[in-house]
C-alpha cells in the first residue's frame, strides 16, 4: 500500500521533511498574503471595489458565507450523531473534536465575509442587541452564536471524563446544525417577491448540501491528520463520511433536477433566473463548476478504492457546492420586474449583472486562510489540551498522524 | 479512559430532550411575539398634529390649480394627527413626457450621489414603425400597504409609518441590502458612498465635463433633510453605507411642501394626497376604473396608483 505518513512530532502537521506541510504553509501564505491585501483594499476604498451594485446588492462573500454555514453544520452533525452513536471512527474524543473544530473554522470565517459585506459593520452587533426575529437574518445569528457556544463548550467537555453534559449539548448542537443550513435556505425562501429564491426546495437543498460538505470536509481533514493510532475506526470512518457525501450530493442533484425541470417544462416568472444559469451568461458556473467538477467528478472520485482520490473529491465537493451557492444566489438577483429599469437610470451599480473582482476573491482568500489557521490551532490547542491518547491525538498520532494516501483496501 | 459508551443514558437523554424543547420553545415565542401588531414606534397622537399656514390667505375656489388644490388638502390632512392620514400618489402615465425632470427633481432635493435613486422614469418603446409608441413610466418608492422590505429588516430599521410611508432609519441600518433583494419594485437603492467629483477624475471633456472645483464638492457635502434631520455624508456618515429611497419627501410635507417630483412634473401628471380624505383628489383618482398598480399580483399592496 503506498502510504505518505506525516509525522506530527513537531508543531506543524507533520515531519519537516514531508512536502505536503510545505505545501499547506505556502498554500496558507499565499491566501493570507493576497487575503490581507484585499481586506485592506476592502477598508481602504469601502464597497467602491466590490462589484455588486444596489440591483444584485449580495455577492461572492455572501455565497462563501453560505458556504462555510454548510461546511459547519454538516461536519457538526455527522461528528455528533456518529459521538453519540459510538461509530467507530468518530466516537474517540479526539475524532468529535476535529468535527467541532472544523464546523467552528468554517463559521467564523463565514462571519468575517458577511461583516466586510455590510454597509455599517459597526452596528454588527445590532443584529444582536435589537433584533427582530420576523427577519431570517436576525434569527440566524442568533442560531449561529448560540451555535458557537455550544459548540465550544462541547470542545471543552470532551477533556472531562464522563461529562453527563456532553451528549445532550452535542444532540442540541446536532439540532441547531440541521436548524441552520436549512434556515439558510429559508433566508433566500422569505423573499416572497422573488421566484427563483421562493421555492421549498431551497431548504432541502441546503440541508443536504451542508451534510455533503460537511461529510466532504471531514474526509479531507480525517484524511490529512491521518489514523491516529486508530486504523479501523480511521477506515471505517472515512468509507461512512465518503457513503454520506455521494448520498447527499445524489440528493441534491435530485431536488435541484425536480426544482428545475418543474420551471423547464411550464415556464413562468423565474424562467429568465433559470434561462441565465443554464444556457445564459452563467452556463459555466452551473455545468462546469458546479455539476461537472463539483459533482459528477467528484461522485467518480468517490467510487474508487483510493483515499487520495477521495481527498481530491472532497475539495472538489467543496468548490462544487461554492459554485452551486453562487447559482442560487446571483440567478435570483438578475431578473428584474421591471422591464427597462436598469436603462431608466444608468450607473455601474445600477445594472442587473455581476462579476466579483478581485477584491472581492482576495477577501475570499482571507476567510479560507482564516478558517485554516483556526482550524490548525483548534486542532493544535486540542492535542495540547489533551492528557491521554483518548482524550486527543496523544501519542498515537506523534507517531502516525499525517496525510496518508493509498488504497483504502 | 475506556472507549465511550455508545448510547446515551436516561439522564442525558431527558437532558438533550430540555435542550432542545427549550430552545424550540423560545424560538417560537420570539418569533410569534415579533409577528405580534406592536405600538408604533413613531409620535401619534395631537403632537403630530400640524396647523401650517400655507395658502391661509387664499381661499378657495372652484376649478382651481390642481396643485393649489393638493397643497390645499395637504395642510388639511397635516392637521389631523399622523396615524389619521394615509399618503399615497396618482401617476397619469398618459400625461407623462418623459422629461425625467422629477427624477432630477429628486435628485437634488436629497442630494442623492451617483447610484442612488429614487424616482427613475422607465422608458419602454413598443410597436413598429409606424405604429411606434413610447410609454413612461415614473417609479417611485410604492409605500406599500403589505410592504416586503420591512420584515426582512434584522434590527427594525425600517418600518411602516402610520401615515403609510415606508421609512428608514439611517442610524440603525446596518447596511445588509436584505431589503434591497425583497423588493420587487427595486425602489431601494445602497449609497456605496461614492461622490460625483471624486469619480471625475479623468472624466471627458466637452458637454460631459463633470462638475470641478470647490463648489461642486461642497454641493456633494451639503446635508439632505430627509425625515427632517440633517444628514451629511462626511467621513462615510449615514447615509452612506444604507438603503435608500423614496420617502414622499416627508421633511417637506411637515412645512406643507409637496413632494419634489410633484411640483416639478412638469406635465401634472403626478398627484399626491391623503387617501384617507374621501373628498381629496387622490381618493377621487384612484377608483378611477383606468387606476392600475404594479405588480399587483405580488400582494404588496402598493400605495402608488398609475392611470393607464
Amino acid at each position: 500500500m503506498a502510504k505518505t505518513t506525516l509525522s506530527t512530532r513537531d508543531s506543524g502537521y507533520g515531519a519537516s521533511a514531508s512536502p505536503w506541510k510545505a505545501v499547506l504553509w505556502v498554500i496558507w501564505l499565499i491566501l493570507m498574503v493576497g487575503g490581507t491585501i484585499g481586506v485592506f483594499q476592502r477598508f481602504s476604498s469601502g464597497h467602491l471595489a466590490a462589484g455588486y451594485g444596489s440591483y444584485v446588492p449580495w455577492g461572492l462573500w455572501i455565497g462563501l458565507y453560505f458556504l462555510g454555514v454548510g461546511i459547519s453544520g454538516g461536519s457538526f452533525i455527522i461528528g455528533a450523531v456518529g459521538y453519540i452513536f459510538g461509530i467507530p471512527g468518530f466516537s474517540r474524543p479526539s475524532e468529535l473534536r476535529t468535527a467541532i473544530v472544523l464546523s467552528l473554522a468554517a463559521l467564523i470565517p463565514a462571519f468575517i465575509g458577511v461583516a466586510l459585506d455590510l454597509g455599517h459593520m459597526e452596528r454588527l452587533i445590532k443584529v444582536l442587541t435589537s433584533p427582530v426575529f420576523t427577519s431570517m437574518m436576525a434569527f440566524n445569528a442568533w442560531m449561529y452564536n448560540i451555535f458557537i457556544v455550544v459548540a465550544a463548550v462541547s470542545w471543552l467537555l470532551t477533556f472531562k471524563d464522563n461529562s453527563t453534559w456532553l451528549k445532550p449539548l452535542l444532540v442540541f448542537g446536532a439540532f441547531l446544525s440541521i436548524l441552520f443550513p436549512s434556515q439558510s435556505g429559508v433566508f433566500f425562501e422569505a423573499v416572497r417577491t422573488n421566484e427563483f429564491w421562493h421555492s421549498p426546495l431551497l431548504s432541502v437543498l441546503f440541508l443536504a448540501s451542508a451534510i455533503a460538505l460537511g461529510a466532504a470536509g471531514l474526509l479531507f481533514v480525517r484524511i490529512l491528520l491521518g489514523e491516529s493510532g486508530n486504523r479501523e475506526g480511521y477506515s471505517n470512518a472515512i468509507r461512512w463520511l465518503r457513503t454520506i457525501a455521494v448520498a447527499a450530493i445524489i440528493v441534491y442533484l435530485a431536488f435541484e433536477f425536480a426544482e428545475f425541470s418543474i420551471v423547464l417544462w411550464n415556464p413562468g416568472q423565474h424562467s429568465p433566473s433559470i434561462d441565465f444559469l443554464l444556457f445564459g451568461g452563467y452556463w459555466q458556473v452551473f455545468w462546469i463548476l458546479h455539476l461537472l467538477l463539483g459533482a459528477l467528478i467528484p461522485l467518480a472520485l468517490f467510487a474508487s478504492n483510493h483515499k487520495g482520490l477521495w481527498a481530491i473529491a472532497a475539495l472538489l465537493t467543496g468548490l462544487g457546492f461554492a459554485a452551486a451557492r453562487m447559482c442560487i444566489l446571483v440567478p435570483g438577483q438578475i431578473a428584474g420586474h421591471i422591464p427597462g429599469l436598469q436603462q431608466a437610470f444608468q450607473d455601474v451599480r445600477l445594472t442587473y449583472s455581476y462579476h466579483p473582482t478581485s477584491m472581492e476573491y482576495l477577501v475570499g482568500f482571507f476567510m479560507l486562510a482564516v478558517g485554516m489557521a483556526i482550524f490548525y490551532v483548534g486542532i493544535r490547542l486540542g492535542k495540547t489540551f489533551a492528557s491521554s491518547p483518548e482524550h486527543g491525538y496523544g501519542s498515537s498520532i506523534e507517531q502516525d498522524g499525517g496525510l496518508q494516501s493509498g488504497t483504502a483496501a | 479512559m475506556s472507549e465511550p459508551k455508545g448510547k446515551m443514558e436516561r439522564r442525558e437523554f431527558l437532558l438533550a430532550g430540555g435542550l432542545v424543547g427549550a430552545g424550540t420553545a423560545v424560538a417560537g415565542v420570539v418569533i410569534v411575539k415579533d409577528r405580534m401588531p406592536s405600538a408604533p414606534q413613531d409620535p401619534t397622537g395631537e403632537k403630530t398634529v400640524r396647523n401650517l399656514n400655507v395658502l391661509k390667505n387664499l381661499k378657495p375656489q372652484e376649478h382651481e390649480d390642481e396643485h393649489v388644490r393638493m397643497q390645499r388638502e395637504l395642510v388639511k390632512a397635516m392637521a389631523k394627527p399622523v396615524e389619521k392620514r394615509h399618503w399615497a400618489m396618482v401617476i397619469d402615465t398618459r400625461k407623462c413626457v418623459g422629461c425625467h425632470a422629477c427624477t432630477i427633481g429628486c435628485v437634488a432635493e436629497n442630494k442623492l450621489p451617483p447610484g442612488v435613486v429614487y424616482r427613475p422614469v422607465v422608458i419602454t418603446e413598443t410597436g413598429d414603425y409606424p405604429n411606434v409608441q413610447m410609454r413612461f413610466l415614473p417609479r417611485p418608492c410604492m409605500q406599500c400597504d403589505n410592504p416586503s422590505c420591512v420584515p426582512v429588516c434584522p434590527v427594525k430599521a425600517t418600518w411602516k409609518r402610520p401615515d403609510g410611508v415606508v421609512a428608514i432609519d439611517y442610524d440603525k441600518c446596518i447596511g445588509c441590502r436584505y431589503c434591497l433583494n425583497a423588493c420587487p419594485y427595486g425602489a431601494r437603492t445602497s449609497d456605496f458612498g461614492r461622490h460625483y467629483t471624486g469619480e471625475a477624475a479623468g472624466a471627458p471633456s466637452g458637454k460631459d465635463r463633470p462638475m470641478e472645483g470647490i463648489a461642486a464638492a461642497q454641493w456633494e457635502h451639503e446635508p439632505s433633510n430627509e425625515y427632517g434631520k440633517s444628514w451629511s455624508r462626511k467621513d462615510h456618515s449615514s447615509p452612506v453605507g444604507n438603503a435608500r429611497k423614496c420617502h414622499f419627501c416627508l421633511h417637506r410635507l411637515e412645512v406643507g411642501q409637496l413632494p419634489m417630483c410633484v411640483t416639478t412634473c412638469i406635465g401634472r401628471a403626478t398627484y399626491f394626497g391623503d387617501s384617507n380624505d374621501a373628498d381629496s383628489l387622490v381618493s377621487s383618482l384612484i377608483v378611477k376604473n383606468n387606476s392600475q398598480t404594479l405588480l399587483a399580483h405580488l400582494g404588496n399592496k402598493p400605495q402608488c396608483y398609475y392611470l393607464v
